[in-house]
């Protein structure tokens, strides 16, 4: 699955790992670019359109993420985690700005990213979509529920509380939970 | 920064999703820049939303996406820095213990001075502020000049960035209104082409209720353009979604065509979705699925059209 999300990517048996291609890249090299847009543009699209559900919203984003890397590789590094997780972040990041219409909230180099699992192990890469998603859906709904709304549609716990009427401090632990669980699966 | 006490877990998590206000982002966002502690938690859950993100189901960018990318590219071609050698000091020579001295001025300690008389050292002191003044002024134009011209390539440097920012940002003008004028054409071909299927949708089980929901396709499948203009539509419950399924002729699996919200009124539309070129379609139809869409349809189907 995660080959399909175009994840396999950092491993060090690839003839162009991530940090190779962005060696390149800080050269100015635009083929090392567009192997880096061949690798991740599925992971960016596919964020981006999960949250902002427009084919051409997502595709703004899509450009902007990557325009990003282009002028300033250097906002990643391999110290802030993998390439392909920093960049599905960010890509959240930015669908939850253009979705609320604000500037962006941070810099990108701000950004650390603890990676809990192996990217260079393709195999356990590969089978990390599936745990997560098996994770995810074993979680209770109410979990699952809130932390899709904070984390897809952006909505603040405030405006969650408001929606479910549940109260603020168990809206915030079940967001707390679920990532702790989905954490926990990981490092176990 | 006090980093003696830490924010609650719960609140690293909202600030990881930048979920919290502007002001409470700003004061966390600066104790976390202090406090390591809190850093390995943001970064831990910076980690475990990676790894949420990447549940999301997958899609495949539009071709264009690509060629837009890479023209854009192009376009903000890299200036590749070039090494630089160190600059060489002309007007310093450095010291033994760190002591700097201009060139051309005396040595201040007193060795090779010469130690004589009173009035040796008066004529020397004497003669010290004319070589004094031009030893210390001339090296000092240099820097001047050379400071003036560091602020000019400054400034330079900053209109030619401003200016290059602009044409970007123009250029991604122009290539969306490329796109999007590219895209109206399609649609106009699509909407005009005497080839042009036109199939009508209809809800499948007759109920009386009027009005009927009701879909219309235009599919040209050599171009593998497809819209897709419904009315009537039934208002649907959250994270539900309907979605659109071409039926090839060649009794492949269904193809997913596009998901949709109908507005208040119940209209909604499906416009171009990205579709393989060539399948001839048997069918249309439209199901109803959990938010986000699937790659298959669940039953029932709620409207179809051949």
């Amino acid at each position: 699955m995660y080959r399909e999300m175009g994840l396999v990517s950092a491993s060090t048996h690839m003839p162009q790992d991530d940090a190779g291609l962005l060696v390149l890249v800080r050269r100015g090299d635009e083929h090392a670019m567009a192997m880096l847009f061949d690798r991740y543009s599925k992971v960016v699209y596919s964020v981006a359109l999960r949250v902002l559900r427009d084919p051409s919203s997502a595709e703004d984003i899509l450009q902007e993420v990557f325009m990003q890397l282009w002028r300033n590789p250097d906002s990643f590094s391999t110290t802030r985690g993998n390439l392909g997780g920093w960049l599905a972040v960010v890509t959240r990041n930015r669908s939850i700005d253009a979705l609320r219409r604000r500037r962006p909230v941070d810099a990108v180099e701000d950004m650390i990213l603890a990676a809990p699992y192996d990217v260079a192990d393709e195999a356990e890469r590969n089978t990390m979509m599936e745990k997560a998603r098996s994770v995810i859906y074993r979680l209770p709904v109410e979990q699952r529920k809130t932390l899709e709304m904070a984390f897809f549609d952006g909505l603040t716990h405030s405006e969650i509380a408001e929606m479910t009427g549940d109260p603020l401090g168990t809206v915030k632990t079940r967001i707390r939970s679920a990532l702790m669980t989905l954490r926990k699966a990981f490092q176990g | 920064m006090n980093t003696a006490r830490h924010y609650e877990t719960d609140d690293l998590a909202l600030f990881a999703m930048q979920l919290l206000s502007k002001d409470e982002m700003a004061v966390v966002a600066a104790h976390v820049a202090d406090c390591q502690l809190c850093r390995q938690q943001v970064a831990q859950f910076q980690g475990d939303l990676a790894v949420y993100a990447m549940t999301s189901e997958v899609h495949s960018p539009p071709a264009q996406a690509r060629e837009r990318l890479m023209k854009q590219i192009a376009r903000e071609k890299k200036m590749v820095p070039v090494e630089r050698t160190p600059a060489p000091v002309p007007f310093e020579r450095v010291q033994p213990r760190g002591q700097t001295i201009f060139a051309g001025a005396e040595p201040t300690s007193s060795i090779g001075r010469g130690l004589g008389s009173g009035r040796y050292l008066e004529e020397r002191e004497a003669e010290k502020p004319k070589r004094n003044i031009a030893a210390a002024i001339f090296p000092w134009i240099g820097w001047a000049a050379a400071a003036g011209l560091a602020v000019m390539l400054g400034s330079l440097y900053h209109e030619r960035d401003s200016l290059r920012s602009a044409m970007t940002t123009q250029a991604g003008q122009i290539d969306r209104l490329s796109a999007e004028a590219a895209s109206a054409k399609q649609l106009m071909d699509a909407m005009t082409d005497p080839a042009a299927k036109k199939v009508t949708l209809t809800k499948t089980a007759a109920t009386p209720a009027p009005p009927q929901p009701q879909g219309k396709v235009t599919y040209v499948p050599e171009k593998g353009t497809l819209i897709f203009v419904a009315n009537n539509m039934e208002p649907l419950q959250v994270y539900k979604v309907y979605e659109l399924w071409l039926i090839p002729a060649d009794g492949r699996d269904p193809i997913p065509a596009g998901t949709f919200h109908p507005d208040e009124r119940g209209n909604a539309s499906v416009i171009m979705p990205p579709l393989p070129k060539g399948i001839e379609a048997k069918a249309f139809g439209v199901t109803i699925e959990d938010d986000g869409g699937s790659q298959t349809p669940t039953m029932p189907i709620v409207m179809a059209g051949s």
